[in-house]
């Protein structure tokens, strides 16, 4: 393939004046009420926002929502909040599964009725998660589940996308996910649908500090 | 890509008779563009957004090999396989060699224009490869064995009814015309595919030189699971869709939605960097990113060069009002639309698209909502010029353009030659039509408009 690689690059031939690149741009949008911005934002994608004043109350809310929807398995992934969420949760009786804890974690994720995470930030713009995945952080967990909560903090709120990137240090992970509502589709005349490949529910759970 | 576009008007006569085919065009096209104008209307900076994406792009473009280069380099050490592919024939071959070496059973795919254009589902299976689309529009209309009709909206052109037939039809259960059931059967059926596929295909909306990461977004998540779940990852990416840093892809991203649905940003925005790490919980061992060119780099340096500033939003079909009649499958091109008009020629040939550029009316609808402001009237005037040049329209059109300019030069002859038609037509005048050699014409009138203009217009 080196051939077609030299050919390729033969024919980029570098224009005789290059622009500069543009520096990052800056929005003018500026909201006063952060969280009640991305709440707005990340409800009229029809996703649900749930705000607490602490871990315990987050806790409290995640077991309510899980018995109205009537989970029992639920896959984790290993970050501190959720692991300390989890002590709670199991406490009342959820059967929680981290990665690392199942033989075959990919067949918990495709067999868990929830998937529960963090989240590293969130664009108060657009309403969106950001997820890292890694070590003890898989991709599935967000994914495969029908429901997926996610633990958010009002501290990691930031402005949108161009604040998001430009604050970014360092290598990226394999993955990183942003998620801006559930999953859905309006491929079938047109009629958005909830719910095609990936979580029914997304639900924040937002920590107010 | 094997229709002749000589055929252009039948396949949009077709479409223009087909009136539940105009509704669903109608309708999507209408909707798109409303969600569109609301989405940028939203921002309190949306054209200076605009034109500022437009020197991101203009400039990525002046120095394209360097940040292609700065690309591979950076996914390279993210432990990413980089592949350069100058044709379809060779991007085919990459990929093809992949699966083999992998002894690869079953293939996912997201939706992935690129693929389309190299013709990839045909050569997968041809080798013997199961290959499933798992975008629902793509699905569908491969279970329907056809082409997309748009670019965001495959299945733009089906009805529930026909859906619910096509998947009764590969499943053999019955399968009720209720949108929401449909889309639940094609999730299960589709999960279980997810999770037993070995090899995910995907596009690449852009790739992000800075870090060697390739950016997928979707709304269903269909994009997530072929590039989580299978072992292997290859992505197939055009050489222009490169962003050198995260500030560019931001912009690139905050336009590309809104332009597209009119979402803030789409459901699902995938950041890819590499296979798994040694200590990642998952995601796929091997990532190749195919890097294709099938034209592109001739481009560049061009008066067409600007067309490759392109992102694959859609938003200039839905404001086309050719595209919003005629439909996708007239253009007989992965690429429809104004935009497809441009870049059909230009990638797989003049002789075979050139009546692509004439299908339009220049009105410059495209202009108005394209994010990168691309002139697409300005590309299709030049590519009519160029099919001129090369001696493409037939006889006929020649001499009757050269016989318009000779009438056009001098009023007298113009006023001779509206004279003598004015009597040659009254034999085959039935009202205010001429009806002459299968034509129904409007009749000249008895008095020209100049002559009624003089009388009555000014005061």
């Amino acid at each position: 393939m080196n051939s077609d690689r030299e050919q390729i690059l033969n024919r980029l031939s570098r224009r005789a004046i290059v622009p500069d690149l543009p520096a990052g741009w800056s929005s003018r949008r500026r909201f006063e009420d952060l969280a009640g911005r991305f709440e707005h934002a990340l409800q009229a994608a029809r996703g649900e926002v749930y705000r607490v004043g602490s871990l315990e109350q987050a806790a409290g809310k995640i077991a309510s929502i899980f018995e109205q929807a009537g989970v029992e398995r639920v896959v984790c992934n290993r970050e501190p909040v959720v692991v300390e969420i989890g002590v709670s949760l199991v406490r009342s009786g959820f059967e929680l599964t981290f990665p690392g804890e199942a033989v075959d974690f990919r067949s918990a994720c495709a067999g868990a009725q929830a998937g529960l995470t963090a989240a590293v930030a969130g664009l108060v713009e657009t309403g969106t998660l950001v997820l890292h995945g890694g070590p003890g952080c898989s991709r599935l967990v967000s994914l495969l589940p029908a429901i997926h909560i996610a633990v958010l903090a009002s501290s990691q709120f930031t402005g949108d996308l161009f604040t998001w990137t430009s604050r970014r240090a360092g290598k990226m992970p394999a993955a990183t996910t942003l998620i801006s509502g559930p999953s859905k589709t309006a491929d079938i005349e047109q009629t958005m649908t909830i719910g095609m490949h990936g979580p029914k529910r997304l639900i924040v759970i937002l920590i107010e500090e | 890509m094997t229709t002749t576009v000589r055929n252009f008007r039948q396949t949009a006569r077709i479409a223009l008779d087909d009136i539940r085919l105009q509704n669903a065009l109608d309708g999507a096209t209408g909707r798109f563009r409303k969600e569109r104008d609301q989405a940028l209307q939203e921002l309190p900076d949306a054209e200076a957004l605009r034109d500022h994406f437009k020197v991101v792009r203009d400039a990525t473009l002046a120095d394209l090999g360097a940040h292609l280069r700065e690309f591979e380099s950076n996914a390279l050490k993210a432990g990413a396989h980089v592949h350069w592919a100058s044709d379809a024939a060779a991007a085919r071959e990459v990929i093809l060699a992949i699966a083999r070496r992998n002894g690869v059973r079953k293939i996912v795919k997201s939706k992935s224009m690129a693929a389309e254009e190299i013709e990839l589902n045909a050569a997968l299976e041809g080798a013997g490869f199961e290959v499933i689309e798992t975008d629902l529009g793509e699905r569908i209309v491969q279970l329907a064995g056809e082409p997309p009709s748009h670019i965001i909206a495959p299945a733009i052109h089906k009805t529930k009814e026909q859906v619910a037939e096509l998947f009764q039809a590969e499943s053999g259960e019955p399968a009720p015309a209720e949108i929401q059931a449909l889309t639940e059967i094609a999730r299960r059926r589709l999960r279980q595919v997810f999770l037993q596929a070995d090899l995910g295909i995907s596009g690449g909306n852009l790739a992000v030189a800075e870090t060697g990461s390739l950016v997928l977004v979707s709304n269903e998540g269909n994009a997530r699971m072929v590039t989580s779940l299978p072992r292997i990852h290859i992505a197939l990416i055009g050489i222009e869709k490169i962003a050198p840093t995260w500030d560019a892809a931001a912009v690139w991203l905050s336009l590309l939605a809104r332009s597209a649905t009119g979402q803030p940003l789409s459901i699902y925005t995938s950041i890819l960097t590499g296979p798994r790490r040694p200590d990642d919980v998952d995601g796929p061992e091997e990532v190749h990113i195919v890097l294709l060119d099938n034209g592109r780099s001739r481009l560049v340096g061009t008066k067409f060069e600007e067309a490759l500033q392109c992102i694959r939003c859609g938003a200039c079909l839905n404001a086309c009002p050719v595209y919003r009649e005629a439909g996708g499958h007239a253009y007989a091109s992965p690429y429809s639309g104004p935009i497809g008009a441009v870049i059909s020629p230009l990638l797989f040939g003049l002789k075979e698209y050139e009546a692509l550029p004439h299908a339009s009316t220049l009105c410059g609808a495209c202009l108005e909502v394209c994010p990168v402001r691309i002139d697409l009237p300005r590309m299709l005037i030049a590519l009519r010029q160029a099919s001129v040049s090369v001696g493409l329209p037939s006889g006929n059109e020649v001499r009757a353009f050269r016989s318009a300019a000779w009438i056009l030069a001098k009023p007298a002859r113009l006023k001779w030659v509206r004279w003598l038609l004015r009597v040659l037509q009254t034999p085959f005048k039935r009202g205010s039509r001429v009806l002459i050699l299968g034509f129904n014409l409007p009749a000249l009138a008895a008095t020209p408009f100049r002559n009624w203009q003089r009388k009555h217009g000014r005061r």
